[in-house]
């Protein structure tokens, strides 16, 4: 049974001028254990959908999904109360910010602990050594001077430890990192990311890491999901989808890889932006930006098609009419 | 920490200088003079007008009288009050409990009002409470406090006879005041009825003091509360699963106080101005109707002097307001 299982979840805002969709038709699973990387421009609708899982959104959000299941529970039948039991607890998450994502008026120790009393419970001292020990996993040094500490006195780096340590703190079955290396210097992401990859091991939790540095997700995840305007585009093996990315997008966004061209003075780019939720092109989402793009991708919007490929390390879908690499794939009927 | 307090304390020395400038020059500005307004309408001679005005020393070239205002201000002398010929400091210290309870439960009931009603409006924002509290703060926010007393005495005292009309406790009590504070004088002297004859005497002065603040703290903590909510370690605190009930008392309520306690604190400045026009509305025996008293008689000394003892108290309430800052917000403590 995975551990995570969702089908065609599509999520909407109602506002004063209609209802949007953010994300739309979108079906993923996740194993124990496993890493899944999600990439894609901002604006394709990746953090909604983590969001969504967490039960984050704000109250004018709608979430539909025709399967909706963790660790076999059916979240759609959940009731707040139940809902919140899973949250911090079974499923954690951590954010791109670290800096703001921590209360300025709490010290990190109050922070942390309180994630453990609320699931856990426990004596104030067996709390207080937990803080300590679950800082201390996390690579801050002096972690029980660090617990009287604000975030204001700690760098952007130690920052998102704590936000780490407190994501880790109820032992999650599930991990989502949202961006979690970006707002930080170049040097503190290698570290962050080694570490989370290494609570990850360690722990076998699940971990879902978004991104849009597709060199992270090529070393860390197995598996990955590409999204664009709240669609998934393609999905499959890291090592197969980087080798010979079926879906067009996915191929612009390897050829803007700098490592792709060295000694250019000019990356090539993909040209326009994401659409936003209320210009929505018909047909294809993304056939105003592709190179390849011909008259069925302008009439009618693909649907996600199973594809096969050589390694056979999971299925692998993509959404696109006329994918890369056509000769390599055999396109399933 | 000390430093602090004392640098600031420091500061207020040039600021209250500039305070006795301008209310000395502002209370001679007023037309007429104390001994025209004792002699009342039938008058004096010219020659008996100028003999007291020059017992008064109020013969003499203003920078002259302003000097000695301020060589008597160095030695904590205010002066003698032209009409009782009582010390200026004495009457408004006999005076000043009237006041500060009055501005204590006014500010109790804007406080204690004020911030829930914001916060509920802002976790209810655009619903009908929110519409209803912040139209409600709006009107009394515009209201003028004078008339919005006058009909209240009207409708509760008037028409319903509930509470009294003036004052702060019925004539047939008399009871000893050694503290000064009416509710509790009251419960000291263990007069049966006194305490709750004094409560009744505080209720419609108490509202009417107490509306511009309370509207004015509720729209301020709907908005804190509203910017302090869409904050990303509000969306952490939610993904720890914790209570709604916790991430509102807790997380957001905390920060949406910082920018509150300013304004709490500007208020309590504010309060005084106000207690001027609701003493006198009420008869409220205390600083703000002893000021109006003072104007009209031209008493300059206790216009100086009790102008400056409520700049004084609103520069203290300042001082201690920004200290309390530290308290709440932490960034504040350390890089003092």
């Amino acid at each position: 049974m995975a551990l995570l299982d969702i089908e065609q979840l599509s999520v909407s805002f109602d506002t004063d001028e209609g209802t949007f969709p953010a994300v739309s038709d979108l079906s993923l699973t996740l194993e124990e254990g496993e890493v899944l990387g999600i990439v894609g421009e901002s604006g394709s609708g990746k953090s909604v959908t983590m969001l969504a899982m967490m039960g984050l959104l704000p109250f004018n959000a709608r979430v539909e999904a025709s399967r909706f299941h963790f660790a076999g529970q059916d979240m759609q039948t959940l009731n707040d109360r139940a809902r919140r039991r899973l949250t911090g607890n079974d499923i954690a998450m951590i954010f791109q910010e670290p800096s703001t994502s921590l209360n300025p008026s709490f010290t990190i120790g109050f922070q942390l602990l309180e994630a453990i009393k609320a699931h856990e419970g426990g004596s104030r001292r067996q709390r207080r050594e937990r803080g300590i020990e679950l800082l201390d996993q996390v690579g801050i040094p002096a972690p029980g001077k660090r617990l009287n500490d604000y975030p204001h006195q700690l760098s952007g780096g130690m920052n998102q430890r704590v936000m780490i340590a407190m994501a880790i703190a109820c032992n999650p079955r599930l991990l989502i990192a949202d961006e979690p290396t970006t707002a930080l210097d170049v040097t503190i992401q290698a570290q962050i990311l080694d570490l989370l990859l290494r609570l990850q091991q360690e722990r076998g939790m699940g971990m879902i890491l978004i991104t849009h540095d597709m060199g992270v997700v090529a070393g860390a995840a197995k598996r990955v999901a590409v999204m664009y305007a709240g669609q998934l585009m393609e999905t499959g093996a890291s090592h197969d989808v980087f080798r010979e990315p079926a879906h067009p997008y996915t191929g612009a966004l390897l050829n803007a890889l700098p490592e792709r061209h060295p000694g250019t003075a000019r990356l090539p780019t993909i040209p326009g932006v994401v659409p936003g939720i209320n210009d929505r092109p018909q047909g294809c989402l993304f056939h105003p930006r592709c190179a390849h793009a011909r008259q069925d991708c302008r009439a009618s919007r693909p649907a996600l098609k199973a594809v096969h490929a050589e390694t056979g390390l999971g299925t692998r879908h993509v959404r696109c009419y006329h994918p890369l690499n056509e000769e390599v794939l055999e396109i399933a009927p | 920490m000390l430093s602090f307090v004392f640098r600031k304390l420091l500061m207020l020395i040039p600021t209250l200088l500039g305070i006795t400038l301008v209310t000395f020059t502002l209370v001679h500005l007023i037309p007429g003079d104390p001994v025209a307004i004792m002699a009342g309408e039938r008058g004096i001679s010219a020659e008996r007008h100028a003999q007291v005005m020059a017992e008064l020393g109020l013969d003499r070239p203003l920078w002259e009288q302003y000097l000695s205002f301020l060589g008597n201000l160095a030695q904590g002398d205010l002066g003698h009050s032209l009409i009782s010929s009582n010390p200026v400091l004495d009457e408004f210290l006999s005076l000043f409990p009237a006041t500060l309870e009055l501005g204590f439960c006014a500010m109790l009931l804007a406080v204690s009002l004020g911030i829930p009603l914001g916060v509920i409006a802002g976790i209810k924002r655009g619903s009908i409470i929110d519409h209803t509290v912040m139209g409600t703060s709006l009107t009394g926010y515009s209201m003028p406090i004078f008339w919005w007393g006058l009909l209240l005495i009207i409708f509760f005292s008037g028409i319903l006879g509930w509470t009294p009309v003036s004052g702060r406790l019925s004539s047939n009590y008399w009871i000893e005041t050694p503290t000064g504070f009416m509710l509790i004088d009251t419960l000291l002297s263990g007069e049966p009825g006194a305490f709750t004859d004094a409560l009744r005497h505080l209720i419609l002065p108490t509202i009417v003091l107490a509306t511009i603040p309370l509207a004015v703290i509720a729209r301020m903590t709907r908005s804190s509360i509203l910017e302090v909510l869409g904050e990303d370690y509000i969306r952490t605190a939610r993904a720890k699963g914790l209570s709604p009930w916790r991430i509102i008392a807790i997380h957001a309520l905390r920060n949406a106080m910082i920018p509150v306690t300013t304004v709490i604190g500007l208020q309590i400045g504010l309060l005084f101005s106000g207690a001027i026009l609701t003493e006198t509305i009420f008869s409220w025996p205390g600083i703000g109707k002893w000021l109006i008293d003072a104007v009209g008689r031209r008493d300059y000394p206790s216009l100086q002097g009790g102008i400056l003892l409520i700049a004084l108290i609103v520069m203290v309430v300042n001082l201690i307001v920004d200290l309390l800052y530290g308290l709440i917000n932490p960034r504040i403590r350390n890089s003092r």
